[in-house]
């Protein structure tokens, strides 16, 4: 249960950042020369090369998307590709940099992971630097390390499944991201293996400009489970930036996996993301996407049912306020019998904001007796804000149970009014409202993510007004 | 001793005066029923004592806590220096658990004495007045007003008002949906917060409950007006006659 704290928030804490200090930064801009100085610099074989500047051609070739919100206004000559923060990864919290200590102070990191302990991979620029993992889970054959340690040390496990969900030509982002990935997690959880406590991934933009591009291959092998969580919250600069992550998950036979991902950019970088999961026979995936910074959001975590009994559940929220346009939502396709998804959509906007919610079902010829039910609400605050739903439902078998509801509402007044006439100020009747609405997705986060969502939101409501 | 005190009260919602120049004293402890045909104004009169912002007051209006003039206060500060409506229809807020919003609810009271109930308190208090009302525990940890029957709901009310404590109170229709046995209970808890000091203004448009608690004094509203105030004899004889008699 979400607890709710009457006192007012303190001031927004994340919108800072702390001395740039890199031992390498690449030129701005793309180029071939850039592709292959990110690939030495990483000491990469000859194959990841090569993959990276067929990726930087397709990238080139490719438009931008013709739907979702204008993209014409990301300067792609103007963004740094690769930083590199400092020379070698440290091993344990003391070995950081103060730098860095600082920045994760203020963000609270070290909260987190008295109470974790376990698990925490904190991602700082492009590279990972800081990376605990408790010794029992290496014990049992788990793998978590970031994209240039599984090339080098774990290729057999994961380069047959690498670019094989999402492939680089999926769309010129995730060509883009095949160019220049950097950072990032690769995992693998082995046969029977259940990993208790949730992996974690915190990481943060902290250079003008720069683009942050994290590839994540998650692996989970017959009848394991994993929970993924990645949070972020960035400083606010005034150029604006882009990341554009890849994320691939395979869920083998009787395997679970959740990732929960938490967003909360600066309010000026562009967030176009790619995540797919491929779930086999009997496996169940579970995505929940909190967003709530950037400038433009374009996501839409999508799962491919392959296997019978293979189920997908997606729980989305966005909240968007001035300027800000968060066009989010999800992908479904059933493409084996007796299969089964729900999607779940909640959006808020407000002071100008606009949430979309975009989504596709699709359940092709043979997948008879398939299962979906798809709910999308929308609260608007105010009338400046704008929320629209833009649902695909295409259905190729005609043996299935669909259901789909959408609900756009707005605070009532005799909502407001029951709630003042116990006391509460508007604005407090206003956020009380608004965490009830929220509430479904809330409590799936991890505790401590569900109370810094809480805050964020808080936040959100009262420091925009006017 | 509080004092509520209500002169020359003209109210209007979308152009229509519903209260016409209504006047009432109501002290400390007492229960005043205020009993009336459909649409004879009941209701509104509880919005507008409340500060519900559809109903406006002509300038001559007064309605004053003891010296103070609440008409031009919000309805949360209306409901922080004393005033509560236990509500006709409660509203559902979804996702809202009914413990955090009480407690949310009482904190807001206490910010003007500057006093944060400690949780343990809060719970303690909260489940020994549950146990009046015969509310099982469950229903605390329930969403507010969420998926209730329309008894659940006024009883829920009612842990509400014993929680808050209100210098004045307004049952709007409380009985209403209300089986036999929970209206025993529930004239009981109203019986009690008057025996404590709140003032109680009891809607209702049947004698039935007055069975069970001393109701000080009877008004009949009719049109806006009202048209006759007696004891708890005038309730019972109104059975007989109707409101009829009333509304030339």
């Amino acid at each position: 249960m979400a607890t709710l704290s009457p006192q007012s928030p303190n001031k927004y804490t994340y919108g800072f950042h702390v001395k740039e200090k890199y031992s390498f930064k690449s030129q701005k801009g793309l180029s071939q020369k850039i592709v292959k100085q990110i690939s030495r610099h990483k000491k990469e074989q000859a194959w990841i090369t090569q993959f990276r500047l067929k990726a930087l051609k397709i990238f080139l070739q490719k438009p931008l998307p013709g739907w979702g919100s204008n993209l014409s206004k990301i300067d792609f000559d103007n963004i740094y590709y690769y930083i590199k923060p400092i020379n070698s990864k440290a091993a344990t919290w003391k070995d950081l940099p103060l730098e860095i200590k600082q920045t994760y102070d203020r963000i609270g990191i070290p909260e987190a992971e008295k109470k974790y302990l376990s698990g925490v991979s904190a991602q700082y620029e492009s590279e990972i630097v800081y990376k605990s993992i408790i010794d029992s889970l290496k014990k049992r054959g788990v793998i978590f390390v970031d994209p240039q340690t599984a090339f080098q040390k774990y290729q057999e496990v994961f380069k047959p499944y690498f670019a094989s969900v999402i492939p680089i030509s999926d769309n010129k982002f995730s060509a883009l991201n095949s160019a220049v990935f950097s950072g990032g997690s690769f995992i693998y959880i082995p046969k029977g293996v259940h990993v208790d406590m949730p992996l974690q991934a915190y990481f943060r933009i902290n250079a003008k400009n720069m683009g942050q591009f994290e590839r994540t291959l998650i692996i989970a092998d017959e009848g394991s489970f994993v929970h993924y969580v990645e949070g972020c919250t960035a400083p606010i600069y005034s150029s604006d930036s882009l990341h554009s992550a890849v994320v691939e998950i395979i869920v083998k036979k009787n395997a679970r996996v959740r990732y929960t991902t938490i967003q909360n950019w600066s309010k000026n970088v562009y967030n176009l993301v790619t995540k797919r999961a491929l779930v086999e026979e009997n496996g169940i995936m579970e995505w929940v996407d909190a967003n709530l910074g950037s400038k433009l959001t374009m996501k839409y975590p999508s799962v491919y049912l392959v296997g019978k009994n293979a189920k997908g559940h997606i729980l989305s929220l966005a909240f968007a306020s001035n300027k800000q346009h968060l066009d989010a939502g999800a992908k479904v396709l059933h493409l084996a019998p007796n299969t089964s998804s729900t999607i779940i959509s909640k959006s808020i906007c407000k002071n100008g904001g606009r949430t979309s919610y975009r989504g596709l079902l699709q359940i092709e010829k043979g997948a008879v007796d398939s299962k979906s039910f798809v709910r999308c609400d929308a609260l608007l605050m105010d009338e400046k804000s704008r929320s629209d739903t833009y649902p695909t439902i295409n259905v190729k078998e005609q043996k299935t149970d669909i259901g789909h509801e959408a609900v756009v509402s707005k605070i009532g007044e005799e909502q407001m009014f029951y709630l003042q006439n116990r006391g509460l100020s508007q604005e407090d009747a206003q956020n009380l409202i608004v965490s009830g609405f929220i509430e479904p997705i809330v409590k799936e986060l991890p505790m401590e993510y569900a109370v810094e969502m809480n805050r964020l939101i808080k936040l959100e409501m009262n420091g925009s007004v006017g | 001793m509080n004092e509520l005190r209500i002169n020359h009260l003209t109210a209007a919602v979308e152009q229509k005066t519903v209260i016409k120049d209504l006047n009432l004293i109501i002290k400390s402890g007492e229960i005043h029923t205020v009993m009336g045909p459909n649409g004879s104004g009941k209701s509104s009169l509880a919005l507008t004592i409340t500060g519900h912002p559809s109903y406006k007051t002509t300038p001559q209006s007064q309605i004053k806590l003891n010296s103070r003039n609440i008409l031009p206060l919000s309805p949360e500060n209306r409901a922080r220096i004393g005033l509560f409506l236990a509500f006709q229809q409660p509203i559902t807020v979804p996702g809202v658990s009914f413990i955090n919003f009480l407690r949310f609810a009482k904190y807001s009271h206490n910010k003007t004495t500057n006093q944060t109930p400690p949780l343990k308190d809060f719970l303690w208090e909260l489940k020994s007045c549950a146990k009046k009302l015969n509310i099982s525990e469950g229903f605390l940890y329930r969403y507010l007003n969420e998926n209730l029957s329309g008894g659940e709901k006024k009883k829920m009310e009612c842990l509400q008002a014993l929680v808050l404590k209100p210098k004045f109170a307004i049952f709007d229709e409380i009985d209403t949906g209300l089986d036999i046995d929970a209206l025993k209970i529930v004239a009981g808890v109203i019986n009690e917060l008057a025996k404590n000091g709140t003032g109680v203004i009891l809607i209702t448009h049947y004698q039935r409950i007055l069975k069970y608690l001393h109701s000080d004094k009877i008004h009949i509203l009719v049109n806006g007006r009202i048209v006759k105030t007696g004891n708890s004899d005038l309730a019972f004889a109104l059975e007989k006659t109707g409101y009829s008699v009333f509304a030339k």
